[in-house]
């Protein structure tokens, strides 16, 4: 619990800070206001693809060793992820009504293709939901959490197979093209997006940590009124 | 007897088992026909963007109704069944390559019926290249058919399956319907269609690998 306050703090103090060099940076020369989204937007994208890989890294964890932890680190992150990616599609709505004129853009691959994924993993949510027994849920969804992570390199690089209006990536190997003053809130804001997830991951392991307890530990018998048999010694 | 062996006789069965319930070619592909049928009304009569739809339209229906040509109920779900077969040492991955095979066929017949009946009904421009479209459509189907299968082998048992299931492969033959509509539209503009192609080829192969490798753990979890 230490740790999930620990990480909580932290990632309040740099989204604060994150927050304060958004609001600082100069507008950007054609988008004026509205590119500030970028700093919840991209952390969130971001942040959605790694959740999906821990996802995917977890559901083999479970495959190799079968032990409960990564099935709940791959459970735990998938909803996490599931979240950011909500987050990332409902921030490139809100910025694209004012630059595209719609809030939805079919010429967007990127945008299509995440709404796909955000689909992909509502599922995977539903099949663990539906699927009663732990151990045969962590199964099933671990072979879902492995095969779904294809996803992740083709939403990347649907802008590039595909048709696009997305931007083409801002940081690349030969550096970043934007005003460093940008560069720096974005960043910032990706740390503590990166923070929150951690704080959140934590916090929800935990609490599938004691889910578990609570499904495997022995149940009365019908109801608390009828005692469980048992031999007399 | 060989993987082989064993994948083409259950393919055998699955077929046998279609030839006296119908599901697929009386049922599923009206169902099909009646959903082409359906769009014009909502679009009015209105031929030239009749004409212009029709080949997405296709793909569209094909993907939702072959995914339910390959989520049908299989005689090799039932326990009593799955539980003889490990008996006599039939591999899982052949039981899978088996259903792939003969659901395979069946949604190949679904799809070459629905194509016909668009044609009849959306009267699209002829493409030259037919034939090509023709192998671009058997990958679809290969990976269609692979996607149903493994979806219908991951919810196998579960309450609310029937709505599961789609929800799990619909989003995921997303690639598959990109890859032959662009294809198709390539082919009609007289463009390169090897990316298309190739990505067809990726995605069959991924859910190939994908469904060999998770069927025995999937037999496991659903004892």
């Amino acid at each position: 619990m230490t740790r999930t306050k620990v990480l909580g703090a932290l990632a309040l103090i740099v989204l604060a800070a994150g927050t304060w060099l958004a609001w600082t940076a100069p507008p950007e020369a054609v988008q004026r206001e509205y590119y500030r989204i970028i700093n919840i937007h991209v952390p969130s994208a971001w942040l959605a693809f790694l959740a999906f890989g821990v996802t995917a890294a977890g559901s083999i964890g479970w495959r190799i060793t079968r032990k409960r932890g990564w099935d709940r680190m791959a459970a735990s992150s998938a909803e996490i992820g599931v979240m950011f990616i909500a987050l990332a599609l409902v921030t490139g709505m809100i910025w694209g009504r004012p630059v595209w004129g719609r809030f939805w853009d079919w010429q967007d691959a990127r945008m299509a293709t995440t709404a796909l994924m955000f689909f992909v993993y509502l599922g995977y949510l539903g099949l663990r939901r539906a699927t009663p027994d732990p151990i045969a849920r962590a199964d099933r969804a671990s072979i879902l959490g492995i095969v779904a992570v294809v996803q992740v390199p083709l939403v990347y690089f649907s802008v590039y197979m595909w048709r696009t209006l997305h931007q083409t990536p801002t940081i690349r190997p030969d550096g970043a093209q934007m005003h460093p003053q940008m560069l720096t809130a974005m960043l910032v804001n990706l740390a503590g997006f990166t923070l929150l997830y951690l704080a959140l991951l934590s916090a929800r392991m935990l609490l599938a940590k004691r889910e578990d307890d609570l499904e495997t530990a022995p149940q009365p018998v019908a109801g608390t009124s009828v005692a469980r048999p048992s031999l007399e010694s | 007897m060989s993987f082989w062996g064993q994948a083409a006789t259950i393919a055998r069965h699955e077929l046998k088992v279609e030839s006296r319930a119908g599901e697929a070619f009386t049922i599923v592909l009206p169902f099909g026909i009646v959903a082409l049928m359906a769009l014009p009304f909502a679009l009015g009569a209105d031929l030239p963007l009749i004409s212009r739809v029709g080949p997405g339209v296709f793909w569209v229906i094909t993907l939702v109704f072959g995914l339910q040509v390959a989520l049908r109920p299989s005689s090799y779900r039932e326990p009593a069944q799955r539980d003889l077969m490990a008996l006599l040492g039939v591999d899982p991955a052949a039981r899978y390559t088996g259903r792939c095979l003969g659901s395979g066929l069946l949604l190949a017949g679904v799809g070459a019926a629905l194509a016909l009946a668009m044609v009849v009904l959306y009267s699209p421009d002829p493409i030259d290249g037919w034939p090509v479209l023709v192998g671009v459509g058997l990958l679809f189907v290969t990976g269609l058919v692979q996607l149903g299968v493994l979806a219908s082998d991951l919810t196998a048992g579960l309450r609310g399956r029937a709505l599961l299931a789609p929800l799990l492969a619909t989003p995921l033959a997303i690639p598959l319907l990109l890859g032959a509509s662009q294809a198709q539209e390539e082919l009609a503009r007289g463009g390169v269609i090897l990316p298309w192609v190739l990505l067809l080829v990726a995605a069959d192969l991924i859910l190939a690998v994908s469904g060999v490798l998770s069927a025995r753990p999937l037999e496991e979890a659903a004892e």
